[in-house]
């Protein structure tokens, strides 16, 4: 059932992507989804205006969403390739975000992942210290918000280009 | 009290009073004798009589019980050595009572001996002759005119150079008495010691009928008492120890009775319908199977008035089990006030004429297949939301006893978990005092605050517990930038788009667009909040993201934590 349901939603993610993603799909790993997210605008993960003077286009983010076997009973498990500076997403390799409807006690069958995309670029936009999985970025994110949007940025232009 | 361990020369049977008398024995050898004739004590007129009330040192108690006071006549130890027995001739008069001048009867009389304590291996002497005997105690004194109190047990001048073993050999106690006292016995010893014509006042003795064989003599009785000395060391360790006991017991056993009715009251609520435990994030429900039979299956079919009779059937009970379930809901408190207005999306989009809401549902919502009409069998819930039999029997069966839609309870109201634990009523009852909390709140904020994530607040904060406890990083704190919130607005339609999503009769935008306008509406309520309420706000909308995480498992709390402190649960149940 699960195969089916990823299918079907690919149809939809194709026919309506949300501004600013690209979804590279795998026909023989469609488990794993490749997720390329721009930085929304209004971001600080936007990239620096002196690199795209003319395309004001954000820092790109590589991402991967990977369904359980379980899908769409357990939610999908979202974590960013590219390394970024957020208080939601963990600062190792795996990067991995999980709050809101990605939690398993809060995930049901009937979201999508169109949703789940949107709560991503919501998530870029305006984080959320107060779930934080990096207490350190959320505590420069509230004290310190000139140092977080500096230090974001610089990842920006070093991981996301 | 059994438990007390006594050093061996720690006397707890102190002797309080000892008092010397004067009685008549018959002789139970005089052939005249009547048989029954007992010992009677003489009267202070006529005879010797000397209490001592204070002044005594018990030197060991060895033998000695509660209620069972030495007494006995008493006499004068014989001694072996001739050297003891000169040296004695300073202290004893000559014709002191000995063991001679007791009348025998068998062992019938009780005996208590009495020697002057003027040297070690005299002494030792003295001990020996009494063991043989069998005498209740002996009394002692130093030589002297003292009247100070004898010195203390462990004295050096009571020891016999054996290093007080002679102690344990002894099998009765020894009591010390002041030298002046042991001296005026002494000289009464040496009186009392003939026949009754040789003792003092020996004619009133006669006059008031003592037979002139009977033996007149002195006797002491010691009165033991534990009752006014000092509790040692270890009694007192051992009583606080048994008191403190008894007050863990006490608060324990209390602790157990309260929580039990706890445990029932919960119960007794569930079965009435007042709550709802999954709803409430208390517990993680799953529908047993044979619930899960009774929900009408039948075939979908898109015609109003369709050729399968099925159809029309399970409208009727559909909307008969809609009514009483919700306003058995309704009483839960917040949490149905979110339910009816997120419920109300799809419903609001359904065709006015509203024939069943569940035929507005084309697809179903967790595979995403189209129901096929005439062809597809799906599952009807009491919310009237339709499911494929499979999915939703799955989802039910293994995740969640909410509806995936509305999060309306499958489960009949009076539905009761076999086993109501105590972390369950811990969170009942946190999550209920916050509500009360949160209702108080509610009346002085603005209709925000009656947004559906006025809902999450109570859970949240209960989440912000548990999960604080987890992690011990989730704060909530007032926001501090203005300009972040006209993008929380943003936040709110997205969240609300997910939460709609599932109205997938709708192409997106459009199902999100009724929520989103009401839901911008209650940002905007949000966008100026007042400074009392900014706190308040921040966890709002924090918690809005968040949803009621944390649906705990079974396990998540109860066996967290180090051992002792799962131990101490068991013991105080309710104790945090």
């Amino acid at each position: 059932m699960s195969t089916k349901r990823i299918m079907k939603e690919y149809g939809e993610c194709v026919a309506d992507t949300p501004e600013g993603m690209k979804i590279n799909f795998d026909e023989n790993k469609i488990t794993k989804w490749e997720v390329l997210l721009d930085g929304p605008d209004q971001s600080v993960y936007a990239l620096p205006e002196v690199l795209s003077v003319s395309v004001r286009q954000g820092g790109h983010f590589k991402l991967e969403i990977s369904f359980p076997p379980e899908y769409p009973f357990k939610p999908p498990v979202v974590s960013f390739k590219t390394k970024i500076y957020h208080p939601n997403v963990s600062n190792d390799d795996k990067g991995s975000m999980c709050l809101g409807l990605l939690r398993a006690e809060e995930w049901k069958p009937p979201n999508k992942v169109v949703a789940v995309l949107r709560l991503i670029q919501t998530l870029l936009i305006e984080p959320n210290p107060d779930d934080a999985i990096e207490p350190s970025i959320a505590n420069d994110y509230k004290e310190n918000y000139k140092e977080f949007e500096k230090t974001a940025k610089e990842w920006v232009k070093r991981y996301a280009k | 009290m059994a438990l007390i361990v006594r050093p061996a020369d720690t006397p707890s049977l102190a002797a309080q009073s000892i008092g010397i008398f004067t009685s008549d024995v018959p002789d139970p050898l005089a052939p005249t004798q009547d048989e029954r004739r007992r010992p009677v004590t003489l009267g202070a007129d006529i005879s010797f009589q000397y209490p001592i009330q204070y002044n005594i040192q018990t030197l060991s108690s060895k033998d000695v019980e509660h209620g069972d006071d030495p007494f006995g006549l008493l006499f004068v130890p014989a001694l072996q050595s001739d050297a003891c027995k000169k040296a004695e001739a300073a202290f004893v008069p000559a014709n002191a009572t000995r063991i001679q001048n007791i009348p025998r009867n068998g062992d019938s009389y009780a005996l208590i001996g009495f020697a002057p304590w003027f040297s070690p291996p005299c002494m030792l002497e003295y001990f020996q002759s009494v063991r043989k005997s069998d005498v209740k105690a002996v009394i002692v004194y130093q030589p002297g005119n003292s009247t100070d109190m004898p010195p203390i047990m462990n004295d050096a001048s009571w020891g016999l150079g054996d290093g007080g073993t002679w102690k344990v050999d002894n099998d009765f106690p020894t009591y010390a008495i002041m030298a002046a006292s042991g001296g005026i016995i002494m000289e009464e010893l040496s009186l009392y010691s003939g026949n009754i014509t040789d003792v003092p006042q020996s004619d009133d003795l006669l006059d008031i009928g003592l037979e002139p064989t009977d033996y007149v003599r002195l006797y002491a009785t010691v009165a033991t008492d534990s009752g006014t000395q000092l509790p040692s060391l270890w009694v007192f360790l051992v009583i606080v120890l048994g008191i403190l006991i008894l007050i863990i017991l006490a608060t324990s056993g209390f602790m157990h009775f309260i929580q039990r009715r706890r445990r029932n009251d919960l119960r007794r609520r569930v079965i009435n319908g007042e709550v709802n435990l999954e709803a409430l994030g208390v517990k993680r429900l799953t529908v047993p199977r044979e619930f899960l039979e009774k929900l009408p299956l039948y075939t979908y079919s898109v015609l109003p008035a369709g050729s399968d009779h099925e159809k029309t059937v399970p409208q009727p009970p559909a909307q008969a089990h809609n009514l009483p379930s919700p306003t058995i809901e309704a009483e839960t408190g917040v949490k149905t006030l979110p339910l009816t207005r997120r419920s109300s999306a799809p419903i609001a989009t359904a065709p006015p004429t509203d024939t069943s809401p569940a035929f507005s549902q084309p697809t179903c919502p967790i595979c995403l297949e189209d129901f096929e009409s005439n062809e597809t069998q799906v599952r009807e819930l009491p919310c009237r939301h339709i499911f494929h039999p499979d999915c939703i029997d799955t989802f039910l069966i293994s995740n969640s006893s909410l509806c995936p839609m509305c999060k309306e309870s499958v489960l009949p109201g009076g539905y009761c978990p076999a086993k109501i634990t105590n972390v369950m009523v811990r969170r009942e009852r946190l999550i209920r005092r916050m509500q009360s909390r949160g209702t108080t709140h509610a009346a002085s904020e603005p209709a925000s605050s009656r947004s559906p994530s006025s809902l999450p607040r109570p859970l949240g904060s209960l989440g912000h517990r548990i999960g604080g406890a987890i992690a011990g990083r989730r704060v909530f704190s007032a926001p501090e930038r203005r300009r972040s919130q006209p993008l929380d607005i943003e936040m709110g339609t997205s969240q609300a788009g997910t939460r709609s999503e599932p109205s997938a009769a709708l192409p997106h935008h459009q199902a999100e667009a009724s929520p989103a306008g009401s839901q911008i509406q209650d940002g905007a309520g949000c966008s100026e909040p007042t400074t009392q309420n900014r706190r308040e706000w921040a966890r709002e909308r924090a918690l809005a993201l968040l949803g009621n995480n944390h649906i705990p498992t079974e396990s998540d709390e109860e066996d967290r934590g180090p051992r002792w402190k799962r131990g101490i649960r068991k013991i105080f149940p309710g104790f945090r």
